[in-house]
């Protein structure tokens, strides 16, 4: 049980991305902190729970949603994206064409999901599979930087599930984005009801995130 | 962009937990580690573990048809191969013999632990020198350590005392009726159980030999009997399976053996362009479609080893890994319209498990092209939401309660039924539970798929009525693995398929005509 003065937070976090970019594996590595290379396809929508003591007083319940990848279910899985509060984008770093789809990804969830403010969610670009890709992203942090700060992520890392690189990290960026966004905390206590806030009006950049 | 290397499509890795994760300080987008002019060059990687292969051990080497595999492909066979695969747990040689004996500690070893050591490796009775190791082994090793409690204490230190050694001997004989006790209930549950596989067995051989002499040569005239239907229900003989699915499904789509091949021979065409035009630049002025259709190639390659990965038959390397990738892409060419759709090689796979290759792409084709199929795998979305809405008139006459509850929370159909009928629950449940269900969807069609769904729902109810909307939404994308046929199929049996007198055809065809008049409403429930 809570502590009296403790909040709670309750965000719903999408995942999606290309099919087989690794979503499900990324998942799992957050929440159950294992990997395995023989994942089963994820047939609309899988989920999980992340629970995180954000800090003394704030204990933060990330429900993810993991999004089958084939554009075809496009029209089928926007209904998922509903209240969402965050989003993680990925590729697979050694398949160019899963970056191409990125914006495409970014484009789709924007034009189905916006904050009460009217600004878009906050949502973190994952390069994964990078144990794999080294040298695809060498010289381009850069460009990376660009192309977010142009696509409106408010931050990249590369990560890799299998050797559990930087998938913390990536939450930490996009829950504290979440809450920047949130002006007024003491709305959104209510615990299974994700309740956007109507006056939120800026979104504050942290430092250990990519500054917009 | 510059040309990138490819991923390794099959395996990598599969023992996971033994490696150490090295601290790879990793560029990210964070402002202290932005490689500001030219980038930092990425810290060495962890080395890649030097692995052997894994395509050898995961092969199978199965031969032999196909329609006696569902059967042998049951779960214990997944928790066994699982096991197989983790590396040997090492041991010092000659201790293994008794399996749970602690790792031994340091002694000095005398003539005696010299001796003794000797009569382990030679199979003989071993006695532990350590104490404290001896009361484990009793507990443990009833049998093969009968002898260590009456050995006397070593010569360097006192005897025992006569109270001492009797409290001994009587804990000993204490412990041994107990071992004795126990040995007994696990023997009686094991011939229960080897007794209940017996008439199981029996039952499936006698259900065979009816089918095979009597139903099988009058197929037409006996299909929809009473006692057809009925020994249909109590699950088909893993032998006569593929053969009656194909009756049953049918094949309204008139396609041959032969169509099949040259709708193969198109595929094979199509990949070996396609994987000859790859290494050129994007498709950008290529029309859309055929991006789509090249999409859907890397699709199925993708998907094939993620169908059934425990299984280890279907990746790459494996035995069936060619005939899947066979049947889906002779499906791509067939119907190009429908196209390669997620969750068809869940199907496709568990049709070759059960048929010859010309004949699962054949039922493949036909049960793809049964009305609820075709929309959800066309993703017509309206229809979809019509099948949902049927549902849940079923699922609130018969599970009123729970209904509610998933009202509460908003917690719509879309949320688990996609995944179980796009996979016709191939995905979701054990493969050999998933069969029964496809035994009886062959004989009730698209209805039963819904009743299954309702099915489950009602054998965890009181489990999910104590559920808030998460932990009900990742139960039911992720359904306990030891979920037995005994119980779902009661459970399925209890569900009734009727709403007012109206049967699920008619549910479902009013709700058509409902929505001709108010179309275009497509939130799958009204939000609260």
């Amino acid at each position: 049980m809570q502590k009296h003065n403790q909040k709670e937070h309750l965000y719903k976090l999408l995942v999606i991305g290309d099919l087989g970019v690794g979503k499900t594996s990324i998942i799992k590595r957050y929440v159950h902190q294992n990997f395995s290379p023989h994942y089963r396809a994820t047939i609309g929508v899988d989920f999980a729970l992340k629970v995180l003591n954000w800090d003394a007083e704030t204990v933060v319940r990330l429900q993810l949603w993991d999004i089958a990848g084939q554009e075809r279910f496009g029209n089928m899985t926007r209904v998922y994206y509903r209240e969402a509060m965050g989003a993680f984008i990925v590729f697979d770093v050694t398949r160019p064409a899963t970056f191409e789809a990125v914006t495409k990804w970014k484009e789709d969830l924007d034009s189905k999901l916006v904050l009460p403010s009217g600004k878009p969610v906050p949502t973190v670009l994952l390069a994964n599979k990078c144990d794999q890709g080294i040298d695809v992203l060498m010289n381009n942090g850069i460009k990376m930087d660009q192309f977010c700060k142009e696509n409106g992520f408010v931050g990249w890392f590369e990560t890799s599930a299998k050797e559990n690189i930087n998938i913390n990290e990536a939450s930490r960026c996009l829950v504290k984005h979440i809450i920047a966004s949130e002006s007024d905390p003491v709305q959104s206590v209510e615990p299974d009801i994700i309740k956007p806030h109507l006056n939120s009006s800026k979104i504050v950049s942290c430092s250990a995130c990519f500054k917009s | 962009p510059a040309a990138l290397p490819a991923a390794p499509l099959g395996f990598t890795d599969v023992n996971l937990n033994s490696r150490n994760t090295y601290e790879v300080s990793r560029r990210r987008s964070a402002p202290e580690h932005l490689p500001h002019g030219g980038g930092t060059a990425p810290a060495a990687p962890a080395p890649p573990p030097q692995e052997p292969p894994e395509r050898a051990r995961h092969r199978l080497g199965i031969a032999g048809a196909g329609s006696s595999f569902a059967e042998f492909f049951t779960r214990n066979f997944f928790t066994k191969r699982t096991k197989e695969l983790k590396p040997a747990v090492q041991s010092a040689p000659g201790w293994k013999l008794f399996g749970k004996v602690p790792p031994r500690e340091n002694l000095p070893k005398d003539s005696k632990i010299i001796q003794q050591e000797y009569e382990a490796r030679t199979g003989r009775m071993y006695k532990p020198p350590a104490p404290s190791a001896r009361r484990k082994n009793i507990e443990f090793e009833p049998l093969s350590t009968t002898a260590l409690i009456l050995e006397d204490r070593p010569a360097n230190l006192p005897a025992k005392s006569v109270e001492e050694a009797l409290r001994h001997r009587q804990e000993y004989d204490e412990m041994v009726a107990e071992a004795k006790k126990r040995e007994i209930k696990e023997a009686h549950k094991r011939k229960k159980i080897m007794r209940e596989r017996f008439k199981q067995e029996e039952n499936i051989a006698s259900a065979m030999v009816i089918w095979v002499n009597e139903i099988l040569p009058n197929w037409e005239g006996m299909r929809a009997t009473r006692r057809v239907r009925e020994l249909w229900w109590q699950g088909l003989p893993p032998s006569v399976r593929g053969k009656v699915w194909s009756l049953a499904v049918g094949n309204e789509l008139n396609i041959t053996p032969e169509l099949y091949e040259i709708f193969l021979s198109r595929a094979k065409e199509r990949w070996k362009s396609f994987s000859e035009t790859s290494s050129e630049n994007d498709t950008e002025d290529a029309g859309a479609s055929v991006a789509d259709r090249e999409a859907s190639l890397e699709l199925i390659k993708l998907d094939i080893s993620r169908t059934f990965p425990s299984l280890y038959i279907f990746q790459k390397g494996g035995p069936y890994h060619d005939l899947l990738h066979s049947v889906l892409g002779a499906y791509t060419c067939y119907r190009p319209d429908v196209g390669y759709v997620q969750g068809m090689s869940f199907i496709a796979a568990v049709l070759i498990l059960n048929l010859e290759e010309a004949d699962a792409f054949i039922a493949f084709a036909n049960l793809l092209n049964k009305p609820c199929q075709l929309a959800f795998f066309r993703v017509d979305h309206s229809m979809m939401l019509k099948y949902f809405a049927a549902f849940e008139v079923f699922f609130e006459e018969n599970l009123p309660k729970l209904f509610l509850h998933f009202k509460s929370y908003s917690l719509t159909p879309d949320i688990y039924l996609i995944d179980w009928i796009f996979t016709l629950y191939s995905k979701s449940l054990p493969l050999d539970l998933a069969c029964r269900v496809w035994d009886v969807f062959c004989r009730d069609g698209e209805e039963f798929l819904f009743r299954t769904g309702l099915g489950i729902l009602r054998l965890y109810e009181d489990i999910l009525l104590q559920m808030d909307f998460i932990h009900i939404a990742q139960f039911l994308t992720k359904l306990p693995e030891d979920i037995t046929s005994e119980k779902l199929f009661s459970c399925i049996a209890a569900i009734q398929m009727q709403n007012s007198n109206k049967k699920w055809a008619q549910v479902f065809a009013s709700l058509m005509k409902d929505n001709k008049e108010g179309d275009k409403n497509h939130s799958p429930v009204p939000k609260n």
